[in-house]
Order: C-alpha cells, then sequence, then structure tokens
C-alpha cells in the first residue's frame, strides 16, 4: 500500500523535498527544531491546507477560485458583527454557534453564487472569481467602513489554544476536513466525477455526469474551506477584519500548484496539496527564523515556486518521451 | 424565446461592452453637469493612460492564451529603480532606459521561462510576480519614495494642450494596433492563440512568438510604471498591486478571449479601459461613498462578463436546433 502510494503519486517530489527541506533547516535555522516552533508550523498551516484543500476541489475541475481573500475577509466580519459583545445581537453563550454557523454560511453562499455563474452562465471561472474578489472585499470593507471588530467571546479566542484529549481542538478540524476532503475526493461517485469533468466536461456531460450540479458543489465547498480557514485566523488575530487574508491567495495557490495539481483539471491529489502547503508554511517559517527580511522572503518564495513547477515540467517531459 | 433571434438585440447583446458604456456615460452625464465638459474628457484619458498602456501589453499575452500576473511587480520595480536613480542624481534619460531595460528582461525571462521551461503561463508569472516585488521592496526598503519634481514637470508637460500622458497612451495604442493588425507578428500572434499545434505545423516560429509577446508585455508594463509615477509623485509599497488584475479585466471588457486568439488592442482594449476609467472618475464626480468604488466597478464588469457568456450559451443552442432541424 505504501509502496504503491509514492509511485502512484506523480508529485512524490514534493514530499522528499519536504523532508530534506525540514532535515536541512533543522540544522541550519536558528530555532526551528523545538516544541515550540513545531506548534508554530502546525498553526500556520492549518488554515493554509485547508484552504488549499477547497482549492484543490476547484482546481481538479480546470477552474480556479480567486475569491477565497474575498470570502475570508466577508466571513471574518459577519463572525465579527455576529459574535462580538459590541454588537451585541447574541447573548454569549448561543453568538459562538451563531457566529460559527452564520461564517460557514456565508462562505458556502459566495462560493455557491461563482459555482452558479461559472456552471449555468458559462462564464469563465477566472472572470467569476476575479469580480466577485473585487466585490466582496469591497464589500467587506465597505460594511465596515475599514474598522476591525475587536472584543470577540473568550470561548472563540481561545479555541485555538484550547484542547481535548491532548491535542489541540485545531488539529481535530484540520484533520476532519482533510480526511473528509480525502473521502469525497477518492472513495466517492462524486469525487470520480470531479476527476472526469477535468479531464473532459464534454464526454462527461454526455456520459450523463451532473455537470452543473458538481461545479457548483466544488466552488461551494471551496467557500466552505475559506471559511473555516477564517475562522481560524480570525480566533488567532482576536478581530473580525475587512482585509484579513488579503495576500494569501498567491501562496493557496501556490501551495496547490507545487503540490503538482495541474491548472487544466483532471490530476491533483489531497495529499500532494497537504505537503504544497506545508512546504509553503516551511519556506515562510524557515527564511523568518533565519531573520530572512519579508522582501528577500519574498523572492525566495518565488524563486522556490518556479523550481518546483520546473520540476515538475521536466519529470511530465520525461514521462511523455519514455 | 423570439426576442432573441431578433437581430437588434443580437446586435445589441454582440457590443455589450459598448451599450454598457452608454448607459455609464449617459447616467453619470446625467447625475454630474461637468461629466462631459473637455477638461473632464482629458481628465479621464489622463487617468486611463498607465492602465490603458498595461492593458495593452496584456492584450498580447492574452492573445497567445497565456497571462501575466507580473505587471503589477514590474510597474513598481519601474517606480522604484527610477526614483532611486533620479534621487540619486542620474540623468533622467538614464533612469527611463535603466527602467525600460528592466521591464523587457522581466518580459524576456516571463517568456523563456513559459518557452523553453514550458511552465504553464500563470505560474511563471505567478513566481516573477512575487520576484519583482520583493525585490521592489528591497530596493525601496519598504519605505515610499517621494519623487523630485523634474518626474511631476514630464506628468504635466503638455503639447499642444494635451499632457504627455495622452500622447504616451496614444501611441501605444497606435502602436499595438499597427503591430496587430498590418504585421505578420499579428497574424502569428493570433494564430498561435487559437491553436499552438497548427500554428507549428504551418510553419510558424511558436516559441519566437511567445517570446515577444511577453516581451511587449514586459515593456509596456515598465511604461505603464513610468507613466502613473510621473502624475503621482510618488512611489508607495503598494504601488501596483493587483494592477494585473484591473489591466486583464480591461482587456476582457474589450472583447479580448482568455483562452486565445480573439480580441483587439483598437477598439477593444481600449473601451475597456476607458468604460473602467470612467466609472472610476464619474463615481468621483457624483461624489460617491470612496468605499462604493470596487464594487460598482466589479459589478460591471462583472455583468458584461455575464452577458457576453449568456450570448455564447444561445449561439450554441441556436447552432444546436439548427442540427437537429436538418
Amino acid at each position: 500500500m505504501k509502496a504503491s502510494f509514492f509511485k502512484t503519486s506523480g508529485a512524490a517530489s514534493i514530499i522528499y523535498l519536504c523532508l530534506g527541506y525540514y532535515i536541512v533547516m533543522a540544522f541550519v535555522a536558528p530555532g526551528f527544531f523545538t516544541v515550540n516552533n513545531t506548534w508554530n508550523l502546525l498553526y500556520n498551516l492549518l488554515p493554509l491546507l485547508v484552504i488549499a484543500i477547497g482549492q484543490t476541489f476547484v482546481m481538479i475541475t480546470a477552474g480556479i477560485d480567486l475569491s477565497i481573500t474575498s470570502i475570508i475577509a466577508v466571513t471574518s466580519i459577519t463572525g465579527g458583527y455576529l459574535m462580538s459583545s459590541d454588537t451585541a445581537i447574541f447573548d454569549s453563550p448561543e453568538s459562538l454557534i451563531f457566529g460559527v454557523l452564520g461564517m460557514l454560511l456565508v462562505g458556502i453562499s459566495i462560493g455557491t453564487l461563482n459555482g452558479i455563474a461559472v456552471a449555468r452562465f458559462g462564464m469563465p471561472a477566472f472572470m467569476v472569481t476575479l469580480t466577485t474578489m473585487m466585490l466582496f472585499s469591497g464589500l467587506a470593507i465597505w460594511l465596515t467602513q475599514s474598522q476591525n471588530i475587536y472584543n470577540l467571546p473568550e470561548a472563540f479566542v481561545n479555541m485555538p489554544y484550547s484542547s481535548f484529549l491532548g491535542i489541540p481542538t485545531p488539529v481535530y478540524l484540520g484533520v476532519i476536513v482533510l480526511g473528509l476532503s480525502y473521502f469525497l475526493l477518492n472513495k466517492t461517485l462524486l469525487g470520480e466525477w470531479i476527476y472526469a469533468i477535468g479531464l473532459n466536461v464534454e464526454t462527461s456531460r454526455i456520459s450523463g455526469v451532473k455537470v452543473a450540479r458538481i461545479i457548483i458543489f466544488v466552488y461551494a465547498f471551496s467557500g466552505f474551506c475559506a471559511a473555516i480557514g477564517a475562522i481560524f485566523y480570525t480566533a488567532r488575530l482576536e478581530t473580525g477584519s475587512p482585509v484579513m487574508g488579503q495576500n494569501i491567495l498567491l501562496d493557496v495557490i501556490g501551495a496547490v500548484v507545487i503540490g503538482g495539481t495541474s491548472l487544466f483539471g483532471g490530476k491533483g491529489k489531497i495529499i500532494w496539496t497537504f505537503f504544497g502547503a506545508f512546504f509553503m508554511v516551511l519556506l515562510d517559517n524557515s527564511l523568518n527564523l533565519m531573520s530572512l527580511s519579508f522582501f528577500l522572503i519574498m523572492i525566495v518564495k518565488g524563486s522556490v515556486i518556479l523550481i518546483a513547477a520546473l520540476l515538475n515540467a521536466n519529470r511530465e517531459k520525461s514521462l511523455r518521451t519514455t | 424565446m423570439k426576442w432573441i433571434t431578433n437581430k437588434t438585440v443580437q446586435s445589441l447583446l454582440h457590443h455589450s461592452t459598448f451599450v454598457l458604456f452608454a448607459i455609464v456615460l449617459t447616467v453619470f452625464g446625467l447625475l454630474s453637469q461637468s461629466f462631459f465638459s473637455f477638461q473632464n474628457l482629458i481628465n479621464v484619458l489622463t487617468q486611463a493612460s498607465s492602465l490603458g498602456i498595461i492593458a495593452t501589453g496584456m492584450t498580447f499575452v492574452l492573445l497567445t492564451a497565456g497571462i501575466d500576473l507580473s505587471v503589477g511587480s514590474i510597474m513598481f520595480l519601474a517606480g522604484v529603480i527610477s526614483s532611486k536613480m533620479v534621487v540619486a542624481g542620474f540623468p533622467l534619460w538614464m533612469a527611463f532606459s535603466v527602467v525600460l531595460a528592466v521591464g523587457i528582461l522581466f518580459g524576456l525571462m516571463n517568456g523563456f521561462l513559459v518557452v523553453r521551461a514550458k511552465i504553464v503561463p500563470f505560474i511563471v508569472t505567478l513566481a516573477t510576480f512575487y520576484m519583482g516585488r520583493g525585490l521592489g521592496l528591497f530596493l525601496s526598503e519598504t519605505r515610499a519614495i517621494n519623487l523630485p519634481d523634474s518626474f511631476l514637470k514630464i506628468g504635466s508637460t503638455q503639447f499642444f494642450g494635451i499632457p504627455f500622458p495622452i500622447i504616451a497612451f496614444v501611441c501605444v495604442v497606435v502602436i499595438g494596433h499597427l503591430l496587430l493588425t498590418k504585421t505578420v507578428f499579428g497574424k502569428q500572434v493570433y494564430a498561435v492563440g487559437h491553436s499552438t499545434l497548427k500554428s507549428k505545423k504551418a510553419g510558424i516560429k511558436v516559441n519566437g512568438i511567445l517570446l515577444k509577446a511577453y516581451l511587449i508585455c514586459g515593456l509596456c508594463a515598465s511604461i505603464g510604471g513610468l507613466v502613473a509615477i510621473s502624475q503621482l509623485g510618488a512611489v508607495s509599497p503598494t504601488f501596483g498591486l493587483q494592477s494585473e488584475f484591473m489591466a486583464i479585466a480591461a482587456a476582457v471588457l474589450g472583447g479580448t478571449s482568455l483562452f486565445g486568439g480573439k480580441g483587439t488592442v483598437f477598439p477593444g482594449t481600449l473601451v475597456g479601459v476607458l468604460l473602467v476609467q470612467c466609472i472610476q472618475n464619474g463615481l468621483v464626480m457624483v461624489n460617491a461613498d470612496p468605499y462604493l468604488y470596487p464594487l460598482i466597478t466589479g459589478g460591471v464588469i462583472f455583468l458584461v462578463v455575464l452577458i457576453d457568456s449568456l450570448r455564447h450559451l444561445q449561439q450554441q443552442k441556436l447552432k444546436r436546433w439548427g442540427i437537429h432541424q436538418k
């Protein structure tokens, strides 16, 4: 099982890259191989991973979701409004439940909107999600007049640091999303249909796959994942912010693509995305620890994305010629 | 269903951008007295010049079915390098030529990686986006740079009453238009966008065409950056952020397809750019809440793409019916 897992995953190189990089950094970067920093890695990984998983679903159908940043922003302020004691919409014990549910609902709704525009109206995914990005991030800033929302309930703010059976709560959340998406994509008919659509829309349609519904589902799922990511970020920053996640878009797409998911659809795996996201986080974290400046990190990140893509392209070339 | 086959409705839908443009002009014209003044026309054109120049370059890349996300970073880099050089005492012409060289270099790098390394344009330009912005932030030390007056003088120089940015804008659009319509290179750009394989079989040097398309885009981005800072008088660390998306949106509004082979610089991209700029300008004229700008701009772009897609779907349906009737 394990051997075939590595053999079948065409993007195994990202796994070795991650492990190799991790080992090298354990020696090179001061304070990298410590308990504290491992927690840091984990806390940075979880939201990025969850959001990237949603993006993977979309990319497998040959789409793209640029609106995730705006979804994060809108869900963050929704959560803020519903939970903050400043607005006091609900009494404190219920506010947490309504807040989280409201956030998920908003995320799914925006995703569904994207999906309908792509699937029913035949609009190009890039343009749809580009305009919804502009629209909803504008909306988030307009609604709040670019003010942050503070005073979130204690239970919500403490969520990232709470634990159950000795394991922090966020880990459960991450594992649930990871498991659910793995199951959906690999063990269900829905998953097979998602791959089929990415490989060839027309053939799938002719073979009776309900293409429109599945595409709508995929974007709604991406919205759902972005909302979960927003819950992480909102809880950690203890604020509902209309500009939350503004810089995360390219990290997410980078993570998915470094993992080996094709922008042309039909190819991609949850486990690849996991390592793609892990690599992005490793990169950020280790370069930070080596006290490289923000702009050098950007340059290195760019080069690494390029190198990963180069490795991918070369491997595909060698596969083609043999 | 009859109305959809009606010739007038069809042609209206076909020119949805123009129709929306007319609506936008009418609405703002009615709301604001000074919207249709000559001075405001000059204003709109001046403000549109930077975006227009970048979108013209972007059109070339989009026509080859590629995409260039790095233009915003090239703009930023252009701003930082030229202002650093001028502040350090280099003559203006030298700063400008270095900036143009940087634009060409980035374009070549993008093109080379797309052509030789066979990496998808989206990833290549995503990577160069990071590198360019990182380099720019490094050079500027993440600080805003105020430009010497000589820069602003260029921005406000007038020839026969027409400000310099507009002249640069018009020049780039005219050259771009002529390149696409009157030269062999232009025809080959369209051919490559339609089908790389067929173009190869027809003996077109596809790699060379792609390389040139990215080069033009990079060059236009650096010119656009220079034009923009000559008006702004300062380079902030967020300068040029998201302008790649605005350029793509403007080109698509003008009827350029993201899948290559379809689109024009004139009138296409020009109209797209003017539409975006008219909305922004009009909103200022009617004293709209600044927070609403992205909402309205995004909404209009969404509408245009929606109408275009619906028309496309309808056409396909009609075609299918036609086949069944036979």
